[in-house]
């Protein structure tokens, strides 16, 4: 079955589905700085994602990419600044309040429940959609039981836009690494966000497994009307899908623009091949090998 | 051969009842049988391991599937318990001997009692959500030691060393109490056996709730924030409600057990409800298995049998002798081997009892599936 007439049928239950989520909202990160004891890992970030567009956030390994993510999630505090979404502020806020504005997230490393089956790890991304509660739950009221076969049929549909389905029954420790990480991206997409943060969605994936994955995550962009903001080292990735890129480093903004153009920045360029820093730190560790 | 799609006969095959089915209607039968043949000390042996496996379903919500040790469960049934006893027994005073009591009718005081263990749950509560798994587990040891203490030194409430007698329950129709006479199938039916059927529907009730839970919504969620945290959070799980939530709810299930198991002693005493027993529970769903209702039973079933049946025929075994003849006595005896099941099963058995069989199952199904049939799977497609 193709992609798109997959996104199809996951675009029209969109519509029949009774949540109605507002339209994807711009995220905008404002003077967003975090610090750990003496440590700065950001420092005056700023970025704007506008709604349906991909935004990736690149850098060398420890420019705070992941911190900046932590934040955008709940799971880190800001020291300082602001993260909005439409009219919300972000900041301060619990992961699960965030996660109920619409904010999915995937992890860098997988973060599943080994032994649950793919199923219910993706019903888990329900979780914020649905209300059951221990007491219907346990009895097995039928609003619990209507709402359980919806929203499994929902899921379902999500399993094959993001071809996981086959594996639904297994669970999910026991699947290959690159399966592992489309059910992580699946189980986000579970959520109706409108906005997904992938966290290096391709690492350590080999290349037909990145394809698959790039595919995916264009298909849900252009069908599923949803922002992205995409960490990733893989570089071609992130030329292709990204609108606009944001490159961090040592916890700074150094560049920002059009994908085209921050490849040209000298400062990025730099970065990068570990020239003359702009900031003299020692101990600083040499950058891995990007495919640039 | 019609025309006809074979649909409806293919559901009609499924309205048959499956071997599970069969199974479990079996199991049931064996389980109400039993009363007209066993004699009271296995019936009471049976009540006990009711009482645990209510009580182990309750701990493995808790720490099976959370994540969060508890070794305060036996604060919990002791709540059950002398809840029940105060709430359904009148106020009694002597000179010297003052007990305090309620005398609600039983059944409320019974269902009251599994209320004011979850209450007593909710007040520990806020500690509960925000502790993580070990730290849970040693905050919950201060709850033996101010149970202990107050158990013994309440005496109003508790009656101190001496604990206090237990009102049967009455249930309309029914008084879970030798008198009156109750006689079935030329079978006198005493408090023992009368007992035994409360507590199969309890243990069945208790079993039923908890596999909805664990199947359901909260029961994904409560798997999530034991394998990962930060992912059940951005998943939008308010961990710490749950992490409460299923606190109070395994507190329930302990005042369930303990108020049954109150009911089956007769009589409450103040150091059954140590540390001991909430390692006990701890050892239950170690060896039962994890994380489901069924590991809860295999194990409390294991645990609670063992001892007893060690009593039963110390004279046969070597190295046991009898209570208070100086060597290994039963009791002993079984918390050594059970301690040793418990390495066992950790280093052996993943999964407990409960995953022996799931792997018995599996290779079994496996070998039935080998000599492939050709055609069968055609056939039982619906077109």
């Amino acid at each position: 079955m193709s992609g798109a007439e997959e996104a199809d049928a996951v675009s029209k239950a969109e519509e029949v589905d009774a949540v109605s989520e507002p339209e994807a909202a711009e995220l905008a990160v404002t003077g967003l700085t975090v610090r750990f004891a003496g440590l700065t890992a950001l420092d005056d970030v700023a970025f704007t994602v506008r709604p349906g567009t991909v935004h990736a956030i690149i850098g060398p390994n420890g420019a705070g990419k992941s911190t900046c993510f932590n934040v955008l999630s709940g799971v880190y505090r800001a020291t300082a600044g602001s993260v909005r979404l439409g009219d919300r502020e972000l900041t301060g806020l619990k992961p699960h309040r965030i996660a109920a504005l619409g904010v999915a997230r995937t992890f860098q490393n997988l973060a599943l429940s080994s032994l649950q089956s793919v199923e219910d790890t993706l019903m888990l991304g329900r979780h914020r959609l649905t209300r059951a509660g221990f007491a219907s739950a346990g009895l097995r009221l039928p609003t619990a039981r209507r709402e359980d076969a919806r929203h499994r049929d929902r899921v379902r549909e999500i399993a094959r836009f993001v071809g996981v389905s086959e594996y639904l029954a297994a669970p999910a420790g026991t699947l290959p690494y690159g399966v592992q990480k489309r059910v992580e991206l699946a189980r986000a997409l579970a959520m109706e966000p409108r906005l997904l943060l992938l966290d290096e969605p391709v690492a350590g994936m080999n290349a037909g497994e990145r394809r698959r994955m790039a595919e995916v995550i264009m298909a849900a962009r252009a069908d599923l009307g949803l922002s992205i903001l995409l960490v990733e080292h893989d570089m071609g990735l992130v030329m292709r899908l990204a609108d606009r890129v944001t490159v961090l480093d040592f916890g700074r903004r150094i560049a920002c623009g059009a994908p085209a153009d921050v490849q040209r920045d000298p400062a990025v360029v730099r970065a990068y091949l570990g020239g003359a820093h702009h900031r003299d730190e020692p101990g600083r560790d040499e950058p891995e090998g990007e495919t640039a | 051969m019609s025309d006809r799609p074979p649909r409806p006969a293919v559901l009609a095959s499924d309205r048959l009842p499956r071997p599970a089915v069969l199974a479990a209607v079996a199991v049931a039968a064996v389980l109400l049988a039993f009363p007209f043949y066993l004699d009271s000390f296995w019936l009471q042996t049976g009540l006990f391991a009711m009482s645990a496996a209510i009580g182990a379903i309750g701990l493995n919500l808790l720490t099976g599937a959370t994540g969060q040790l508890s070794l305060g469960h036996a604060f919990f049934l002791a709540v059950g318990a002398y809840g029940y006893v105060y709430l359904a027994s009148d106020g009694e005073s002597r000179p010297g001997h003052e007990l305090a009591g309620l005398g609600l009718p039983t059944p409320v005081a019974f269902l009251g009692a599994v209320l004011l263990a979850g209450a007593a749950g909710g007040l520990f509560s806020p500690i509960a959500g925000r502790l993580r798994g070990t730290y849970l587990g040693i905050a919950s040891l201060a709850l033996i030691f101010i149970g202990q203490h107050v158990l013994f030194n309440a005496e109003p409430l508790t009656g101190g060393f001496n604990g206090r007698d237990v009102p049967p329950l009455a249930l309309p129709g029914v008084t879970f109490a030798d008198s009156p006479e109750l006689v079935v199938f030329n079978v006198p039916l005493g408090a023992l056996e009368r007992l035994w059927f409360l507590g199969l529907a309890l243990l069945a009730l208790a079993a039923w709730l908890a596999r909805g839970i664990l199947r359901g919504r909260p029961g994904r969620a409560l798997n999530t924030i034991r394998d990962h945290e930060v992912a059940a959070a951005v998943l939008g799980v308010p961990v710490a409600r749950y992490r409460a939530g299923v606190f109070v709810l395994s507190s329930m299930y302990a005042g369930a057990a303990g108020a049954l198991l109150a009911l089956v002693f007769r009589r409450t005493v103040p150091e059954y409800f140590g540390m001991f027993l909430s390692l006990d529970y701890l050892a239950m769903i170690v060896i039962g298995g994890l994380g489901t209702a069924a590991g809860a039973v295999a194990g409390a079933v294991f645990v609670t049998l063992l001892p007893q049946l060690l009593t039963r025929y110390s004279d046969g075994l070597p190295l046991v002798a009898a209570p208070g003849s100086g060597g290994v006595s039963p009791a002993e005896a079984a918390r050594v081997l059970y301690g040793a099941a418990v390495v066992a099963v950790v280093l052996f058995l993943p999964g407990g009892l409960l995953g022996m069989w799931a792997r018995l199952r599996a290779v079994r199904a496996r070998r039935r599936a080998a000599p492939p049939h050709p055609g069968l799977d055609q056939k039982e497609q619906p077109a």
